[in-house]
């Protein structure tokens, strides 16, 4: 029994002890603790600002973005509405390429005046579809140039400076093609 | 008797400081949840995520417009297709009816019905083909 009690009474000083050299360097340390802890809260505030800065910046920004954006779609859909319009526009006027042709070469078969107006929309879509600006230019010119050559034999015939009875240059351009 | 009862004691302190220290964990860390540099934070990634977000929605609208843009294009092809496809069948089968009394009655049928499925098909090489073949047996 008394050697538990001094066993007990040794841990309970070694305990005292502790606590007397953790208060002894509390003591010498307060100052810098206390500099540490109003550095770290100063840190953390100056964070905070900033974070709260950066995010009301980042905030306004979005709505630019936002405003931005809304202008650029409503000017793509613009864009858009158009392409489509113009898109009409060409299949009516190659519509009326392959009247005009029926009405100049009034004995050309059918089979002719299709694969003509076929060939003409086959550039038209390969125009559209063309992904490079320059490849846009150079199929928009082939079909200008085909268009010429299919209204260039109609008024040739119309005028009975040839007599083909089909519009073999334009033929030609599409076996070339 | 004084051993178990040390030992109970034992674990009782240990279990309350177990709890104790839990607790104090807990305390901290809600505290430290919402505190003002942890929602300056989270108010932070919060908007940068709506960036993204708005960032993103821009480009899917963007692909929305140009795939309905190319689908009406699509569609005014397709109505013009159908259109001459119809005018070329339209023409075959006129060719068709001229040389009705030179076909023997099965050729005349088979070519109409092929006339009729390639036009349903919207297959134009198959009715240029059959307007040559039909060409052929005109001259023949």
């Amino acid at each position: 029994m008394t050697i538990l009690k001094s066993w007990v009474i040794n841990i309970v000083n070694l305990f005292h002890s502790v606590k007397d050299e953790n208060l002894k360097w509390q003591q010498v340390n307060q100052d810098a603790q206390a500099k540490l802890k109003h550095a770290r809260v100063l840190a953390e505030k100056a964070l905070e600002a900033e974070l709260k800065k950066k995010s009301v910046k980042l905030e306004h920004d979005i709505n630019l973005l936002k405003t931005k954006h809304d202008a650029e779609l409503s000017m793509f859909k613009t864009k858009c509405k158009q392409d489509i319009k113009d898109y009409k526009q060409y299949l009516a006027s190659l519509d009326q390429l392959k009247a005009s042709i029926q009405v100049s070469y009034t004995h050309l078969p059918e089979a002719v005046a299709f694969t003509i107006h076929h060939h003409a929309k086959y550039l038209l879509n390969k125009m559209w579809e063309a992904e490079d600006f320059e490849q846009k230019m150079q199929h928009e010119m082939q079909l200008i140039r085909f268009m010429t050559t299919v209204h260039e034999d109609a008024r040739l015939y119309l005028e009975g400076e040839t007599k083909d009875n089909l519009p073999e240059r334009t033929l030609n351009l599409i076996r070339q093609q | 008797m004084l051993g178990s009862a040390m030992l109970l004691s034992a674990f009782a302190l240990l279990i309350i400081a177990g709890v104790w220290g839990v607790s104090k964990i807990i305390v901290r860390a809600t505290l430290d949840y919402f505190s003002a540099k942890q929602r300056a934070q989270r108010r932070w990634w919060f908007v940068q995520a709506r960036q993204d977000q708005v960032k993103r929605l821009f480009y899917f609208k963007t692909q929305q417009i140009k795939y309905f843009s190319e689908l009406n294009r699509k569609r005014l092809l397709k109505r013009n297709n159908r259109k001459h496809i119809q005018s070329l069948s339209k023409a075959i089968d006129k060719d068709l009816q001229s040389i009705k009394s030179k076909l023997p009655a099965a050729t005349y049928q088979q070519l109409q019905q092929d006339n009729v499925r390639f036009r349903k098909q919207q297959d134009i090489e198959s009715l240029l083909k059959l307007q040559q073949k039909i060409s052929t047996l005109v001259s023949v």
